[in-house]
């Protein structure tokens, strides 16, 4: 059992195999699509609603002089209400992306058996075109384009960094 | 021993059937002996089947599924796919082959 050229006893798993079954079982579990899918779905969720309440501070034309003149307890349960509403419908957004990435990430990761950028590049041209498809053809194939370079510059940086 | 009365060729009677006991023993000793070597040569020759079987997969599936250059330290989810189909893959050849070879050992034996 010293080095790796020294045959090995199949009975026994192997160089190491003495890792309990349920570590085996629940890394099983989370290396799975759907858990993929859903965990992605997660932190897009967490991602849109930072991403919502951030850019609910841009104003969008609600300093009229309507909503001037209400008290401020009034303005401020609007303005409340107005950030919700938009980081609520960025989470989603962005959750749907996630989920759809992620997902079709697993998906052609499986079909090909094999770990390379093409997973994240064909992924990203797919969610992009979905995403942007009822815009129609051309707005697809931008959409394609662009979140598959997006997909390859963040792939590129985590393969290769330090 | 002695057989007074008996006389002489009584007793080389009872020292012959003696003696030949003795050989049947010693024999069935030896036989026992036999037996139980090769069923322990069995034994090692199987466990040693099986564990080249065991190496020869590793080495090959590790050599087909695991690209050398080595981002992180677990199995992700492309090589873990790739491993389970090489294994079932390598088991299924071998055991196709198997049958090619049995059924050309039978036509040789049926042809001789």
């Amino acid at each position: 059992m010293s080095s790796p050229e020294a045959p090995q006893n199949p009975m026994s798993g192997g160089l190491f195999g003495n890792t309990p079954p349920e570590a085996v079982i629940m890394q099983g579990i989370m290396e799975s699509c759907p858990a993929k899918v859903v965990i992605s779905g997660g932190a897009g969720f967490g991602l849109g609603l930072a991403f919502g309440t951030f850019m609910s501070s841009v104003d969008w034309g609600s300093n009229t002089e309507e909503f001037r003149n209400l008290s401020t307890r009034e303005q401020i349960r609007l303005t409340l209400k107005d950030m919700g509403a938009k980081s609520y419908s960025s989470a989603k957004n962005f959750a749907v992306v996630g989920a759809v990435f992620s997902g079709t990430e697993c998906l052609i990761e499986t079909y090909r058996a094999k770990n390379d950028m093409w997973n994240g590049i064909s992924a990203g041209c797919i969610t992009g075109g979905v995403l942007a498809a009822r815009a129609g053809p051309q707005a697809a194939l931008f959409g394609c384009g662009g979140f598959a370079a997006f997909s390859a510059v963040i792939d590129y940086w985590l393969r290769h960094h330090d | 021993m002695s057989f007074g009365a008996f006389g002489a060729g009584a007793a080389a009677q009872s020292n012959l059937n003696i003696a030949m006991a003795e050989q049947e023993l010693v024999s069935s000793a030896e036989q026992h002996w036999c037996m139980t070597l090769l069923f322990k040569f069995t034994v090692y020759l199987t466990q040693e089947m099986v564990t080249t079987l065991f190496n020869n997969i590793v080495d090959s599936c590790h050599k087909k599924c695991i690209p050398p250059r080595y981002t992180e330290e677990d199995l992700n989810k492309g090589e873990s796919v790739c491993i389970d189909r090489c294994v079932s893959k390598y088991f299924a050849v071998n055991a196709k082959i198997g049958e090619k070879l049995s059924g050309a050992a039978q036509q040789g034996q049926m042809v001789r």
